[in-house]
């Protein structure tokens, strides 16, 4: 066994029959965790002595290790921090949630355009965009931005109902939002206001229905050609 | 001399045209030989790619992402995997990783061969063309050996791959990758610095960075525009984060930055980057290590949802997984990278006579399955 291995398991059982079995249990080679335990419990019972208390060991982890793990732990995604700033510039705009932003519908469009803008988030780039029914006769809208800039993601989610699914389009604020949406709207229906150029993308001009959503039902015959069904469970 | 307007005409390419490369229709108005406006039609291909995953289990999803980029299966398969493993928590071993990230990288091969090699062919220059099918038909040999299939590999699994590699495919592989470096040079040669080619090329369609930023255009037309992003460098995924290799951006050496001969030379640069990984992961493979170790017995991803980018040679691939919990996918997206190179062709493509748009369209290197889906 290496040297620091041992330094290791002294440490754990110090620790441990000080009270603090949860740092034992904690230690992820199992191993190491066994022959610890295994040391509490004679040194318990009066059979082995206390290690002593390796004290290199524990100087060295607590100096070096949080500045070497330090740029690992960035967190890029940044939606919380993000979301209290919506809130700030935008007052009730957000909804609850908790790895994404949550907005209602109404300002969408104001604040994508602040999104956009604001130096400190510069979302430059809209990675993805899709619709999803989220059932409870609600579709969602979801948006992944991204900053080149600032190199930090968040994800923005917008609940319409199933009856009247109308959200603003960001299609001048991000380019690609054009097609994002237009996909968007032939697979689910949802209706991007202020979209210049609203019409079917993959499906012909002529198609009935929104593909993508639950309930949804093939049109029987297109012009003149039988639509096959889609099997129930598949073979 | 004030411009001259004519009569428009409305002209369609496609959906049957050798340079449209699938099945697409490019509707431009035209005056004369300029384009004044291109719109693109597509669907015709449309296979209903995420309407079918919502019917069929999750591992029955890999081999539908083969046939989205039916010219860079294997990167398909990986962006799919890499998603799934996150969501499910999955870490697969060491040797499975090196073998994939070999895949991936002799794929980006063959695709940035296909795509050079086909944009020759658009603008006349017939020989290298074959030149890069050639070399290509290697690759294909090594992925026949491996997995059985040329084109459709269903090959990386969730948790491990289908197959191991077999014996030998090491040794083909060094083999390969000597014979090819000099090729590569020979290939740029006849290609690259070829007077017609640039003159063709060079100064048309020029894409700023921040129109392709704006249209999300991503891979290697964005780079050719000046842009250094690379996902396997600015967020690795998998074991990228261990090779050495450099990322390719557009410098304007012919013409300006960000136009066709950019988008088509950095493809060169990045063929040369791909060999030094290759050579790297056969290097530091182990030995010992079962590719089947960390598949699970059944793919039960728990509710949440995720949304994974990866490197393809055609740029970001995306998959927005939407999981309630059960085997079957509640809603799975795919935010394909031609789709986004494709909506940026009116914006570079307009002003343009009629025979420099269908050398910006092979310059973007587009591939209709992974558009229509």
């Amino acid at each position: 066994m290496t040297d620091s291995k041992e330094k290791l398991i002294a440490e754990l059982v110090n620790k441990g029959l000080d009270g603090d079995m949860d740092a034992v249990n904690a230690c992820e080679d199992r191993m190491i965790r066994a022959k610890a335990k295994a040391m509490i419990v004679k040194v318990g019972k009066g059979t082995a002595e206390r290690p002593p208390l390796p004290e290199a060991v524990s100087s060295v982890v607590s100096e070096v290790l949080p500045k070497e793990t330090a740029p690992v732990e960035v967190n890029k995604n940044v939606n919380q921090k993000v979301k209290d700033m919506v809130e700030n510039e935008f007052p009730g705009s957000t909804i609850d949630g908790d790895d994404f932003i949550q907005l209602y519908p109404q300002k969408w469009f104001e604040i994508a355009s602040w999104l956009r803008k604001e130096e400190s988030l510069f979302f430059d780039s809209l990675q993805c965009q899709m619709g999803v029914d989220i059932g409870e006769e609600n579709l969602e809208s979801r948006y992944n931005l991204h900053s080149m800039k600032h190199d930090h993601y968040v994800e923005i989610r917008i609940a319409v109902s199933r009856s009247s699914p109308k959200i603003p389009s960001v299609e001048q604020i991000w380019r690609i939002a054009d097609w994002f949406e237009r996909e968007t709207y032939d697979m689910l229906g949802i209706e991007f206001v202020g979209h210049r150029d609203l019409r079917r993308i993959l499906l012909p001009d002529d198609w009935e229905g929104w593909p993508l959503r639950k309930d949804y039902q093939e049109q029987e015959t297109y012009h003149g050609i039988v639509v096959p069904k889609v099997k129930e469970g598949w073979e | 001399m004030g411009i001259v307007r004519g009569e428009e005409m409305v002209l369609n390419i496609g959906p049957q045209h050798p340079a449209t490369h699938g099945v697409l229709r490019l509707q431009v108005k035209t005056d004369g030989e300029v384009v004044s406006q291109i719109t693109p039609y597509m669907g015709y291909l449309h296979r209903c790619f995420e309407k079918h995953c919502e019917n069929v289990t999750y591992e029955q999803v890999i081999p539908f992402t083969d046939r989205c980029d039916y010219l860079s299966s294997m990167s398909m398969n990986f962006g799919y995997v890499v998603a799934m493993e996150e969501l499910m928590d999955i870490k697969v071993n060491e040797r499975v990783e090196h073998i994939r990230v070999t895949m991936a990288e002799l794929q980006r091969i063959a695709s940035h061969l296909l795509c050079t090699g086909v944009f020759g062919l658009d603008l006349g220059a017939f020989t290298p063309f074959l030149w890069a099918l050639r070399d290509r038909e290697r690759i294909l040999d090594l992925f026949e050996l491996t997995c059985g299939a040329r084109l459709l590999y269903n090959y990386m699994w969730v948790g491990g791959l289908s197959h191991d590699i077999p014996n030998g495919f090491v040794e083909s592989t060094y083999e390969f990758l000597d014979y090819f470096e000099p090729k590569v040079d020979e290939l740029e040669n006849i290609l690259a610095h070829n007077k017609i080619l640039v003159e063709r090329s060079a100064d048309i369609g020029v894409m700023p960075k921040d129109v392709a930023i704006s249209y999300g255009v991503t891979g290697p037309n964005l780079r050719a525009s000046g842009v250094n992003w690379d996902l396997r460098k600015n967020d690795p995924y998998s074991i990228y984060d261990r090779f050495e290799f450099n990322v390719p951006v557009g410098e304007g050496i012919k013409g300006t930055v960000g136009d066709c001969w950019d988008r088509f030379y950095v493809r060169i640069l990045e063929i040369r980057e791909s060999v030094k990984i290759i050579r790297q992961a056969l290097a530091s493979m182990p030995k010992d290590g079962d590719v089947h170790q960390s598949l699970p017995k059944k793919l039960r991803p728990p509710k949440g949802s995720i949304y994974s980018r990866t490197e393809t040679p055609r740029g970001d691939l995306g998959y927005y997984i939407e999981s309630d919990g059960s085997p079957i996918p509640y809603r799975l997206k795919m935010r394909s990278p031609a789709f986004t190179a494709l909506s940026v062709m009116d914006e570079i493509g307009a002003g343009w006579l009629l025979s420099d748009v269908l050398a910006i369209l092979g310059s973007l290197d587009i591939v209709l399955g992974e558009i229509d889906r």
